[in-house]
């Protein structure tokens, strides 16, 4: 039994026939070859499947292929155009806020989630917002500074 | 002088690791790749009766099955004692004991329900105390007909390393000392929770006997030959392309699902096959921290100098040794810390277990002894009522001291690292009581690393007739930016713009040889293979250029690309210089290839040269705590970080490995840890082994000390591993300070705590 | 990673085509609601469905609004809108701390309301949130709609009363008497709470203008089979003057309401001391949320 979904990717509208087994990072990955979100662990407790779905951040491992249907939905990939970083991807190179990469497509949406919200948020805030995304590379501390770059403060 | 060196330059890998580029070993996918699964033992100890796999055979999208009977190899890095599949028993829950191929992933994991395997369980020994029994279980009966390295085991008893050292008298030493403190600590099994899993593809070439294998790895020369001798082929009949590696800290070394995907690959008819494990796999059937129970006892003087101290630490290494000898081996000799301490005596002995195999992790054995060593040096403090900054100060290393084996230590940077660190934590005021039910405190641990020597490393390097210059080298980036530090170097020694530079992916076909990406040891090792190459191009290139201007080489120099005289007046650029001379396509290429054996600094008492290393370091930590009397929880306010890099060639990655250190320290020291069920792993998977997240960490604040090295490349030692070790002593020791309870068994919970406190029955 | 194993779906478009499809799938059926328990369920095993009956096409299972002064909320409401919803926030605070400290952002904005009361784990966060919110749930069977309260749904770990074709529709919490405060706390493994609760208790109180407790409720998580009332503490309360010396007595009566297991994650002992921990702080978080003063 297949599906058909009707989903926004990047901007892009897609028409895709799956199979409703797949999760929506099944999808992407496999189906749409965007294989800049990850999967860590499958059950939403690492977070670097982490997608934008109609612009709320969401642990795309959990997404069953049907319920994606309707859904605008972004990726990393999505971000930069004609390879121009965006100011939060600068912000992210320019303070090291990665170390071997592999939460920072989740850690740099979802940063750019918060700041579409809100443009000055509260760092609390950010460290809530990002608190589902781990990274065992522990750059954290400059995943801070880079939003608090962003956020124009510096030090 | 230099350009890029010492200075803050982003990673080379920036762009594909913001925008989603990079690929990693879980994203290769090739053209009609099978896709594996692995039928696990449910069982501790067991013999395998039979096995059936008919069904699975049969089933839907299901090409190839088998089992250690089709595949019965064997492997291992010190001892040759693991099979790819359990061959006849499997030795713990987890072990692969049927491996399946199919079209699809879902098709292979499936088809694992049908395969029937009749077991006949075995007594088991789950406890490392426990296997020192005389009477206790056998985990490898056979182990001393196994092929294995020069290590001591102890035949007929599990224990597979067996290590010894002496150096002068402890009992004279105890006897004449004022004090003896005496205690027993213990470390536990924790993951790496490397956010990428452990994955690889393996093909097979019936033609030549050789397989390629696409990895995430970070020795992937050492992989390739482990893997080629378990093969029984030579090295070079297998290759290994290895992808970025999404984390390591010492999980990516030994062959694990490049074990299964090779045995898949051997029967399936040419088709590449992809085994990437899932998260609860990685956790229980990859490897482990190795743990340690650690008995040490020091005899100290009044005056705080430690005279004699004795360590005997008992490893697990699960099932299988990996690479756990070398860990209990190594990790126990800085039991000792860095301190002078004239009498010692060392007794390691590590044992299987029916457990999950355990191995290298971001330290190799010194988290666990400094655990032991630091809360033992907090102990002997609060003995003697002197301040634990100054007892450390009083017995640490200072430059030109005598290591335990008599080579003399250069780039000691030790006494800035904890002056500093103590300095930045506030040492000597807390506001004790900020809640009636909280309380505060402050601690400071410190620790020694070695690296591992000797080691070699190659390279080589191309410099394209467009200036492009490629350095090509076995040194995958596995986080720690590397590649980035390398690139500075390369920029710096030849004379070129850094943004001219790259390092490519490593291909054991093409890369030449280079020990791992581990031990700290990339910067130094690399990066002296890189001075030393990149100079040789330099002077190739000046002297082209001395004939182009009809000057002597040594009037000129050259920059970011720009040949100078010795006043700075441009004379050529290097592009153009290239063009010019060369009519046709051409490069020029220089490899060098850099070992740290035989250098002078290693020199030490006759036959214990090989303790010695190239370069050690020092790192220093100080916390503060506080902790909630109600919950016992404790929450880390803040550490400062101070670590002895020689010097700092990227001062940003620097700062990257000592706060992931201090983050992956703290998270290891109070929120891991596994539960075990007569040797199953309860709670292996994410919902139930928690990792620390941004909520969960403190302000971190990185120290970077920098001492003289002779013979390193700017300077530069090693970073990666030693901020991962202070982190829960010092913890612990803040701790104590703030409630006056003393935790000696990793991890600190908050149940340990309220007991230690009197606040809680035991179960 | 682990794979789904096949099963069928379907979105029905009304609550009748739902149930229906619920009663009549073989061998079973399930619902999907936001799907972070089902999917992670289905992927541990712990759940073969099947069938899946997607409810996203039914109208008017989402939104929050007034109901009388009540607080009507669609099943489907997703947990980040119930978290910051105004209405949630203003009138039921511990719903509100209980949804903002459950699982983690990315989780919590495909988790939903239904959901989670459906799934019925003794660890639950908004369970004990919505029994001391006196919370009814409107479920939809096959004999028509129906009200239960959620504290009465709770059968066993995992369980509930529920029969294989209700649907859990809406769930109204009543409007709040004068005095009303609440609150909800929990601790899991790590010190900032987005984990499986190790325990968690959640409080509510009508407070007089005399500084008696009218009425209370405290119910907790992780510390029994299921999320519970602990009316032992309840009972220490109902009709005193509130004093902290009360709340500490009310505290200690949850522990002894408390029946906790022990296993990997905490022991029984130490689970049966957050009790009174927890219920404390929940009691004072209360107090505070009515707008009271407690006397020493």
């Amino acid at each position: 039994m297949m599906i058909d979904l009707d989903v926004t990717i990047n901007g892009v509208h897609r028409h895709i026939t799956t199979d409703p087994r797949l999760t929506l990072l099944e999808v992407l990955r496999e189906q749409v070859l965007l294989t800049g979100t990850k999967e860590g662990c499958g059950v939403g407790e690492c977070g670097t499947c982490v997608v934008l779905a109609d612009g709320k951040p969401v642990t795309s491992c959990l997404i069953l292929a049907g319920d994606a249907d309707g859904v605008t939905i972004e990726t990393v990939e999505g971000l930069a155009t004609d390879g121009v970083l965006t100011e939060m991807q600068q912000a992210f190179v320019k303070t090291g806020a990665f170390q071997c990469g592999f939460c920072t497509p989740a850690m740099v949406l979802t940063a750019t989630a918060i700041f579409r919200e809100n443009d000055n948020p509260d760092i609390e805030d950010v460290k809530k917002a990002l608190g589902g995304i781990l990274c065992r590379c522990g750059a954290y501390p400059k995943i801070l500074e880079a939003v608090i770059e962003v956020k124009g403060e510096g030090t | 002088m230099t350009t890029y060196v010492g200075a803050r330059v982003p990673r080379v890998d920036s762009v594909e690791k913001v925008t989603g580029g990079a690929v990693y070993g879980v994203d290769v996918a090739m053209p009609g790749m099978l896709h594996g699964a692995v039928l696990r033992s449910p069982y501790p100890h067991a013999r395998i009766v039979s096995i059936d796999t008919s069904a699975a055979l049969a089933a839907p999208g299901v090409e190839i099955v088998v089992t250690g009977r089709d595949f019965p190899l064997l492997f291992g890095a010190a001892i040759k004692d693991q099979p790819f599949l359990a061959i006849d028993r499997v030795r713990y829950v987890g072990e692969p004991v049927v491996a399946v191929a199919a079209a699809s992933e879902a098709q292979a994991q499936e088809a694992l329900d049908l395969i029937r395997v009749d077991y006949e369980e075995l007594p088991a020994v789950v406890d490392m105390r426990s296997a020192l029994d005389p009477d206790a279980p056998l985990v490898h009966p056979d182990l001393h007909t196994y092929k294995r390295g020069p290590n001591d085991i102890v035949p007929h008893t599990n224990i597979n390393t067996l290590y010894t050292y002496e150096r002068g008298d402890v009992e004279a030493g105890f006897a004449a000392a004022d004090v003896v403190v005496e205690g027993e600590y213990s470390a536990h099994a924790i993951s790496h929770v490397a956010l990428e899993v452990h994955a690889a593809i393996a093909q097979y070439d019936s033609g030549s006997g050789g397989y390629t294998l696409w990895v995430s790895t970070d020795r992937p020369f050492l992989l390739r030959n482990e893997l080629a001798a378990g093969l029984g082929v030579d090295s070079s009949r297998v290759r290994l392309i290895v992808a970025q590696v999404g984390g390591s800290f010492g999980a990516k070394g030994v062959p694990v699902a490049e074990a299964i995907a090779v045995a898949l690959a051997r029967h399936s008819g040419g088709r590449p096959v992809k085994v990437e494990f899932t998260r609860e796999e990685d956790l229980v059937a990859s490897q482990l921290r190795v743990p340690a129970i650690m008995k040490l006892k020091t005899g100290v003087n009044r005056n705080g100098l430690m005279v004699a101290r004795s360590a005997e630490v008992l490893w697990d290494s699960g099932a299988y040794t990996a690479y756990t000898v070398g860990v209990a081996i190594r990790g126990s000799q800085t039991i000792i810390g860095p301190y002078r301490i004239p009498d010692l005596k060392i007794l390691s002995r590590q044992v299987y277990t029916n457990k999950s195999i355990t191995g290298s992790y971001r330290g190799y054995g010194t988290t666990q002894v400094t655990w032991a060593c630091e809360t033992q040096m907090d102990e002997i403090a609060v003995e003697l009522g002197i301040d634990p900054v100054e007892i450390r100060l009083m017995n640490g290393y200072e430059e030109g001291d005598a290591y335990l084996n008599g080579q003399i230590m250069r780039s000691v940077g030790l006494r800035e690292t904890i002056e500093r660190s103590a300095v930045e934590i506030g040492w000597g005021s807390v506001e004790r009581e900020p809640a009636p039910n909280l309380r505060r405190g402050k601690g400071i641990a410190t620790m020694i690393k070695p690296t591992m020597t000797p080691s070699s490393s190659n390279v080589v390097i191309n410099l394209e007739q467009d200036g492009r210059v490629t350095v090509i080298c076995a040194a995958p980036e596995i986080g720690s930016g590397q590649d980035t530090v390398l690139a500075q170097i390369a920029a710096d020694a030849i004379g070129v713009p850094l943004s001219d530079v790259s390092v490519p992916a490593t291909d054991t076909l093409l890369t030449p040889y280079n020990g791992p990406v581990a031990s700290s040891r990339t910067t130094y090792h690399m990066g002296n293979a890189i001075l030393d190459a990149g100079g040789e191009i330099r002077e190739q290139v000046l002297s082209l250029a001395g004939e182009v201007l009809e000057v002597e080489p040594e009037t000129l120099e050259m920059r970011d690309g720009i040949i100078c005289d010795l006043d700075g007046e441009l004379q050529i650029t290097l592009k153009d210089l290239l063009a010019k001379f060369y009519g046709e396509y051409y490069s020029i290429t220089a490899g060098a290839r850099f070992s740290s054996a035989n250098s002078p600094l290693l020199k030490a008492d006759p036959g214990e040269e090989w303790m010695s290393s190239i370069f050690w370091m020092l790192c220093t930590q100080a916390a503060e705590i506080e902790v909630d009397t109600d919950t016992g929880v404790i929450r880390v306010l803040k550490v400062a970080a101070a670590a002895d890099v020689g010097k700092a060639i990227n001062p940003m990655t620097v700062e990257q490995q000592i706060e992931g250190g201090v983050v992956m320290g703290l998270s290891n020291g109070i929120l891991e840890g596994f539960s075990y069920d007569n040797g199953r792993i309860e709670n292996g998977n994410l919902a139930d082994y928690k990792v620390a997240t941004i909520m969960d960490i403190p302000p971190i604040v990185p120290i970077i000390v920098e001492s003289v090295h002779d013979e390193a490349p700017y300077g530069a030692k090693g970073v990666g591993e030693p901020a991962a070790a202070a982190t829960p002593p010092a913890i612990a020791n803040a701790l104590y300070d703030a409630i006056g309870v003393r935790i000696r068994d990793l991890p600190i919970t908050p149940e340990k705590i309220l007991k230690a406190m009197g606040e809680l029955e035991a179960d | 990673m682990k794979r789904l194993r096949e099963f069928e779906y379907y979105e029905p478009t009304s609550l009748e085509e739902a149930s229906r499809m619920l009663a009549e799938a073989e061998p079973d059926a399930r619902v999907l609601a936001g799907g972070t328990d089902l999917v992670v369920d289905m992927k541990t095993g712990r759940m073969r469905p099947s069938t899946v009956v997607n409810l996203k096409r039914i109208p008017d299972l989402t939104g929050i609004e007034d109901a009388d002064g009540g607080t009507r909320i669609g099943a489907l409401t997703k947990v980040d809108v119930v978290e910051v919803s105004p209405l949630v926030v203003e009138r039921h605070p511990a719903l509100a701390q209980a949804a903002s400290i459950l699982a983690s952002p990315p989780v919590r904005a495909l988790a939903t309301i239904g959901g989670n009361v459906g799934r019925a784990s003794p660890a639950s966060d908004l369970g004990p949130a919505l029994i001391v919110s006196d919370a009814v749930a409107t479920i939809h069977g096959v004999d028509g709609p129906r009200d239960e309260l959620v504290e009465d749904l709770y059968t066993g770990p995992g369980a509930t009363s529920l029969a294989r074709s209700d649907i859990i529709t809406a769930l109204t919490l009543p409007a709040r008497r004068p005095g009303f405060g609440s609150a909800h706390v929990k601790l899991g493994k790590r010190g900032s709470g987005t984990d499986i609760a190790l325990a968690g208790a959640s409080a509510s109180l009508v407070i007089g203008d005399g500084g008696e407790i009218i009425d209370c409720r405290i119910a907790l998580a992780s510390l029994g089979p299921i999320p519970f009332r602990a009316v032992g503490s309840e009972s220490v309360l109902r009709s005193e003057i509130l004093t902290e010396a009360l709340l500490e007595a009310a505290a200690e009566a949850a522990a002894g309401d408390a029946k906790p297991i022990g296993d990997m994650r905490a022991s029984s002992a130490y689970r049966t001391r957050l009790a009174r921990v927890l219920t404390l702080r929940a009691l004072h978080g209360a107090v505070e949320s009515a707008g009271a003063g407690v006397a020493a």
